[in-house]
């Protein structure tokens, strides 16, 4: 019998990754702009699914105003880029503080249980809304632009956009994926499973949540603000919109919650259906719907539930494997 | 099934002329590359009113335009792919993006903040000449975050059409035709246009001996207007003036109504809601008597370079397609083609971005919304354009209950005004 954690599978992902994120970061040596900006989004989205993944699937904490993070992120990066501080470096900053926000917030939003968690976050998302409507800078509904980047020339602030998007979403990756293999991550999955059991074997929920809580936020600001540089328009009621919510349900649910992988092949779906269907227009939101829900009926685990569940394949190791010399068995 | 029966002479013939206008297209296209125009609007959603009549403009403009445009002495087919925002910004900067990847040489965008901000930055940040109309500069400029007294931050985004200060003229000079007390209660919410009416506006008519009664800005999408509706009755205000968007408007009205504001009021003049019929019908009686303010009537003096129609012409053809009223959104959605298509005429080389964008900086020329000219705006990327004092009232004939006529044309003297503003209560 012998226990591990890579798998052959496993090691040839992490090697095809490399690579494609390699091919990714020279993409815009020989791309399109439409294709950059394109791949921009995409990466954006993969962030918005990790990230909610990494609260509903992993911590049991199922929020329905995520876009709290969103809109906040952006409107700290319009903040900050018009007391004159460069607009990268102040989407950065900006998600840190949303960052330390979120640690504030955590302080009484995780003693919430399930549905009040859910609805919890949705107020908070629009009491934030509200107020960021009352900035003067921000006029009210109709918003502002991040017109600082204007100042980079057309070409130039595209790829560096695209490299932001592209750092932002490895660097957020790699940073869930390291915090899930460490002690907390294990105790994180215990309290999404049982809290009472988990905080008798020892495990501190709320020092736990309280971690992964605060990693959503930032990782969501980032999105947000890396979204306002793609598009420079902000629209409160754009940001603050309970959508961004549905998208990433949508991408989780049909990816597979709480499963790494099933968060990017969320994102990877929506994407495409997004590219293909949208101009369907009010058609487009029906089949999202109507998907998600077929999903969560039949396929509960999403869709690399179902091919994990069939192929034994993990590509992303996370959890540890017992395997017997007579026939092969897994545990995870 | 019937079955077609063809000699081979018409086969013959339908085959010839099949190929010469397949050859006509190819001659057209060989000459010089298609020129490719975007066009973005809200045809769905809740901005919906000011997208309705855009299918059966473009079709217009289409029409006019089937022979292509000379530019230069070359001659070039031109295409218009539109695209309709669904009344949602995010939706509208995904759009634009695309049409800019569709390698489009012009971008047009028209009607509100929610669709032409969006727009307009997208083009700004790829580089392509953008030109957009109907929603006060103000918003356009300094909503997009351009500082007063500083350099344009815009190099590829070009406005035009009225601002505040042709507001304040307009408003002045219409409510001075009926007499009241100059109390003049006002609803601005927190947006763009309610803080920069607020800021500006408010100041200019109290300088006019105007007194404002204002009860604060009120949230969009507010419900319960009490507070405001009785601090106007105590304060006796017999003016009102309202920058909300429609569903709030008919809220605050029909609350008015019930608690007996409307009794006293002489002048209720609206922005931004009663510009189209349809809304103003929903209103059922109260919208009778109403003050509003017209961006385009069909009573301008002006014809349009690109289909050669008049507004009388323009408007009689809306009704006569669709069975409905005329709305001011024809001539104003038609006067931005007129623009677009006369920069391209304009520019040296319709193609490069640079001599395009160039031509609509100097741009001066006569549309059927009336002369737009950006080499005298108020701020650099803006060309200043009319709003005239209008009403609605009692259809004296014809299949529609409202009229919508001219009270006042402050704002372009050229204009024929057919009504003196009648006070609400009548």
């Amino acid at each position: 019998m012998t226990i591990h954690r890579w798998t052959w599978q496993s090691k040839l992902t992490f090697a095809l990754a490399a690579v494609v994120l390699l091919l990714l970061a020279l993409v815009p040596g020989f791309a399109s702009g439409g294709v950059i900006e394109r791949l921009t989004v995409l990466f954006i989205y993969v962030i918005l699914a990790a990230m909610w993944n990494a609260l509903a699937g992993y911590g049991g904490l199922v929020s329905i105003g995520n876009q709290l993070f969103f809109g906040l992120g952006a409107y700290m990066t319009i903040r900050l880029a018009d007391a004159g501080i460069n607009p990268f470096a102040a989407m950065a900053l900006g998600a840190g503080i949303v960052a330390g926000l979120s640690w504030l917030l955590s302080l009484f939003m995780l003693h919430l249980r399930a549905g009040e968690f859910a609805i919890g976050m949705w107020v908070l998302a629009s009491i934030a809304h509200l107020c960021v409507n009352l900035d003067p800078l921000i006029q009210g509904e109709t918003g502002t632009s991040l017109i600082s980047l204007n100042a980079y020339a057309i070409d130039a602030r595209r790829v560096l956009i695209f490299w932001a998007a592209l750092i932002g979403m490895v660097g957020l990756l790699a940073l869930l994926f390291a915090v899930l293999r460490t002690p907390s991550g294990l105790a994180m999955q215990a309290i999404r499973d049982n809290e009472e059991a988990a905080d008798s074997v020892g495990v501190n929920p709320m020092r736990t949540k309280r971690l992964f809580f605060v990693l959503a936020g930032f990782g969501t600001a980032v999105a947000g603000a890396l979204w306002l540089a793609q598009v420079s328009a902000f629209q409160p009621k754009t940001y603050f919109s309970v959508q961004w919510t549905a998208y990433m349900i949508f991408m989780v649910l049909v990816g597979g919650l709480g499963r790494f992988e099933g968060a990017i092949l969320g994102a990877l779906i929506f994407f495409a259906a997004e590219t293909w269907f949208a101009d369907t227009g009010v058609w487009y939101l029906v089949g999202l719907g109507a998907v998600a829900m077929l999903f969560s009926l039949f396929l509960p685990k999403g869709l690399w539930g179902w091919v994990e569940t069939r192929t034994h394949i993990s590509l992303m190791p996370l959890g540890y494997r017992v395997q017997f010399d007579t026939q092969s068995e897994q545990g995870r | 099934m019937t079955e077609i029966k063809m000699n081979r002479r018409q086969f013959s013939g339908i085959l010839a002329s099949s190929t010469l206008l397949l050859s006509a297209r190819g001659a057209l296209a060989d000459d010089a590359g298609a020129i490719r125009i975007g066009f973005v609007s809200p045809r769905t959603g809740p901005l919906a009113g000011f997208g309705k009549t855009d299918g059966y403009v473009l079709e217009q403009v289409r029409a006019a335009l089937s022979g292509g445009i000379e530019v230069a002495g070359k001659t070039y087919a031109v295409e218009i792919l539109d695209r309709d925002t669904q009344s949602d910004p995010a939706r509208a900067a995904q759009l634009a993006k695309e049409l800019i990847n569709e390698g489009i040489d012009l971008m047009l965008a028209v009607s509100t903040p929610e669709v032409i901000n969006p727009v307009s930055d997208a083009c700004e940040a790829a580089g392509v000449p953008c030109l957009s109309t109907v929603m006060p500069w103000e918003a356009w400029y300094f909503g997009r975050g351009a500082k007063p007294g500083e350099p344009s931050p815009f190099k590829w985004t070009y406005h035009f059409g009225f601002g505040v200060g042709e507001i304040f003229k307009t408003y002045s000079s219409t409510w001075s035709q009926i007499e009241t007390n100059k109390k003049v209660g006002v609803m601005y919410p927190n947006d763009a246009d309610g803080n920069a009416v607020r800021a500006v506006l408010a100041p200019q008519l109290e300088a006019a001996g105007y007194t404002i009664i204002d009860p604060g800005a009120y949230e969009t999408g507010t419900t319960d207007y009490s507070t405001q509706i009785a601090l106007f009755k105590a304060e006796g205000v017999e003016i009102i003036n309202s920058f909300p968007i429609p569903p709030d408007f008919a809220a605050f009205w029909r609350q008015a109504a019930q608690q007996g504001l409307t009794r006293q009021v002489k002048i209720m003049q609206t922005a931004k809601t009663g510009l189209f019929p349809s809304e103003m019908e929903a209103m059922g009686s109260l919208a009778e008597g109403m003050a509003s303010a017209a961006y385009w009537h069909r009573d301008f003096p002006y014809t349009s370079p690109v289909t050669g129609q008049t507004g009388h012409e323009l408007a009689a053809g809306w009704e006569a397609t669709s069975g409905e009223q005329w709305t001011q959104q024809l001539g104003a959605t038609l006067s931005l083609l007129d623009a677009g298509i006369e920069a391209l005429r304009a520019a040296s080389d319709p193609h490069s971005k640079e001599a395009l964008r160039d031509a609509i900086a100097t741009l001066n020329v006569e549309t059927i919304g009336g002369q737009v000219d950006f080499t005298s705006g108020p701020v650099p990327n803006v060309a200043s354009g009319p709003i005239l004092g209008s009403q609605w009232v009692k259809a004296k004939d014809g299949p529609f209950d409202l009229d919508y006529v001219l009270v006042n044309n402050a704002t372009d003297p050229n204009v024929p005004i057919t009504a003196e503003l009648t006070p609400y209560n009548e």
